[in-house]
C-alpha cells in the first residue's frame, strides 16, 4: 500500500469534524474489506484514512418511533445475530449470511456495503425491498434519503466528501412485512451474487390478495433497481404460484442485466424470473408462518 | 508512524509503524509471528486468518491501528511445546492437515467456531471453513477433525463441570 496518514476517530462529532476538515483527501475506514483491497491495488490514493471502526453509536440496532435503525458500523454476523433483525427481517439475515465468509461477514459492516455500491451488493435488494432510507451527517448536519438516492452507479453513490453515512432505517409501517432473499452464486461460499432478489408485500387476508408489493434486483442493472411493472401487475392479486411466476417473468424484461466473465445477459434475465418467483414464494411461506406463530 | 499496543496470545505487545502496516504485516514483521501467512492479501484465501475479540478475521484486511487495544490470538497462542489444543489433537490424528499451509487460519476458523457452538452441524462447519482455502485436502477429513474436536470439548467442559460440582459438594 501507498503511504498515507491515519486518524482514529474517538466519536460522530469528531468523525465529522475530520471528514469536514480533510473533504476529498480522506477515505472512510470502516471494515476495511473493500477499502483495503482498494487501497492495495491503488484504485485510491487518499492523504489521510479516517478510520471510525470506534464508533459505538454507529454499532446498535434498535427499534425507535419512526422504525428500525441499523448502525452504519453493525456487520454481517452483528445482522445474523441480532434477534430483532431475526425475528422482524429474516431476509436481511439471509442476505448478510450470503456475504463473503465469516472472516469478512465479522469485518465487513452494512454501511460499507452499500456505500461502495457494486451492482451485485446483496444487502441493497433486501433493504430497497422495505422501503429503507439513510440518515446522513456532515458539518452541515444530518439529513435523511430514502436508500434508492444513495445509488448512483457502479461504485457511485450520491455521498459528497465529507458526509457519513451514520444508519440504515426500515419504516415503521414495514415492521414486520413479508419479505425473503434470494441470490444465485456460482458457489455457496464467497460468491458475488450473478443475480439477487429482495421481495415483500403484505397479505389482505380477507381478499387473499397481495397488498404493496415490492421486487428489487441486484447485478442485473448499473445498480440495485426496482421492477415497477412486476409490482404493479402483482398489487391486488389474488395470491397463487402463477401470479408469482408471471411477476417473474415481466421483473426479467424489466432487468438490464450485461454478460461479463461470470454469465450471460440471457443467463442473468432467466434466473431473474426464478429468483423472483421464490421470493415471493418464501415471502409468502413466512406469513404463513408467522401468523401460525401469532395463533398459537 | 502509528503507535499500537494490544494484548498477543496474553501478552501486551507493542510497536511503531507506517500506517499503511495491516494487522498481518505487523504480526509476521514485527512481532515474529509467522503463523498467519500472507496468500491472497485481499481477503479471499483465509491463510491470514486470526481471532482479534473472540471474533476470526483476515488480518490482511485489518489495519495494525485498528487492533490498538485489542485481543489477538494466533496460532502460536493455541498450544504450548507440552500441550496440543483439542483442535490441534484432533486434526493431528484424522490427518486433516497435508502441506499445511492453510492450517493456522482453518485451526482459528474452527476455534471461533467451536468457541460459540461446541454442537456445529456439517453445514454449519462447512460455513466457518469456506473462507479457508485449501488446495490440497478437499476438506473432508478436515470437518471429519472438527467434529472430533467437538467432541474433545464436549467432553471436557463435562469433566470440568463433574470436577466443579465434587468440589461445591465436598465438605
Amino acid at each position: 500500500m501507498k503511504a498515507f496518514g491515519y486518524v482514529s476517530a474517538k466519536d460522530l462529532e469528531h468523525a465529522i469534524a475530520l471528514l469536514g476538515e480533510h473533504g476529498a483527501r480522506a477515505k472512510i475506514l470502516a471494515g476495511g474489506t473493500d477499502l483495503l483491497v482498494e487501497l492495495k491495488h491503488a484504485v485510491h490514493n487518499p492523504e489521510v484514512i479516517v478510520d471510525v471502526s470506534r464508533l459505538h453509536e454507529l454499532k446498535t440496532i434498535a427499534v425507535a418511533d419512526d422504525g428500525l435503525h441499523i448502525g452504519a458500523l453493525v456487520t454481517h454476523s452483528d445482522i445474523m445475530n441480532s434477534p430483532v433483525i431475526r425475528d422482524m427481517f429474516p431476509a436481511l439475515v439471509a442476505a448478510a449470511h450470503s456475504i463473503g465468509a465469516m472472516q469478512t461477514r465479522n469485518l465487513g459492516t452494512l454501511g460499507g456495503n452499500l456505500v461502495t455500491c457494486v451492482p451485485s451488493m446483496d444487502s441493497g435488494p433486501a433493504l430497497i425491498a422495505l422501503d429503507a432510507s439513510v440518515t446522513v451527517a456532515s458539518t452541515e448536519g444530518q439529513r435523511r434519503m430514502p436508500l434508492f438516492e444513495l445509488f448512483v452507479g457502479p461504485r457511485k453513490t450520491s455521498l459528497k466528501p465529507g458526509d457519513l453515512l451514520v444508519d440504515i432505517i426500515i419504516p415503521k409501517e414495514n415492521l414486520g412485512k413479508p419479505a425473503a432473499f434470494e441470490k444465485f452464486g456460482l458457489r455457496k461460499g464467497q460468491a458475488l451474487a450473478l443475480v439477487n432478489v429482495g421481495a415483500s408485500f403484505w397479505i389482505d387476508r380477507e381478499k387473499s390478495v397481495l397488498v404493496a408489493p415490492r421486487i428489487a434486483l441486484g447485478a442485473v442493472a448499473p445498480t440495485v433497481m426496482r421492477a415497477p411493472k412486476a409490482e404493479a401487475f402483482l398489487d391486488g392479486c389474488k395470491i397463487s404460484a402463477e401470479v408469482m411466476a408471471e411477476a417473474g417473468r415481466i421483473a426479467a424484461m424489466e432487468a438490464k442485466p450485461i454478460s461479463d466473465f461470470r454469465a450471460s445477459a440471457d443467463y442473468r434475465r432467466d434466473l431473474v424470473a426464478v429468483l423472483v418467483k421464490r421470493a415471493l414464494a418464501n415471502a409468502q411461506a413466512r406469513a404463513t408462518a408467522k401468523e401460525k406463530e401469532l395463533v398459537a | 508512524m502509528t503507535d499500537v499496543t494490544m494484548i498477543v496470545n496474553g501478552q501486551v505487545r507493542g510497536a511503531s509503524v507506517p500506517p499503511e502496516t495491516t494487522l498481518l504485516q505487523l504480526l509476521r514483521d514485527n512481532f515474529n509471528l509467522t503463523g498467519a501467512k500472507l496468500g491472497c492479501d485481499v481477503g479471499d484465501c483465509g491463510a491470514c486468518t486470526v481471532i482479534v475479540d473472540g471474533q476470526a478475521v483476515n488480518s490482511c484486511l485489518m489495519l495494525a491501528g485498528q487492533a490498538e487495544g485489542r485481543q489477538i490470538l494466533t496460532i502460536e497462542g493455541l498450544a504450548s511445546r507440552e500441550w496440543l489444543h483439542p483442535i490441534q489433537t484432533a486434526f493431528e490424528n484424522s490427518g486433516a492437515l497435508q502441506c499445511g499451509f492453510c492450517g493456522p487460519g482453518v485451526l482459528l476458523s474452527a476455534k471461533a467456531l467451536l468457541d460459540e457452538n461446541l454442537n456445529p452441524s456439517t453445514q454449519e462447519i462447512r460455513d466457518a471453513l469456506s473462507g479457508n482455502l485449501c488446495r490440497c485436502t478437499g476438506y473432508t477429513k478436515m470437518i471429519e477433525a472438527v467434529q472430533d474436536a467437538a467432541r474433545l470439548l464436549r467432553e471436557e467442559s463435562r469433566t470440568q463441570l463433574t470436577h466443579a460440582r465434587t468440589e461445591a459438594t465436598a465438605p
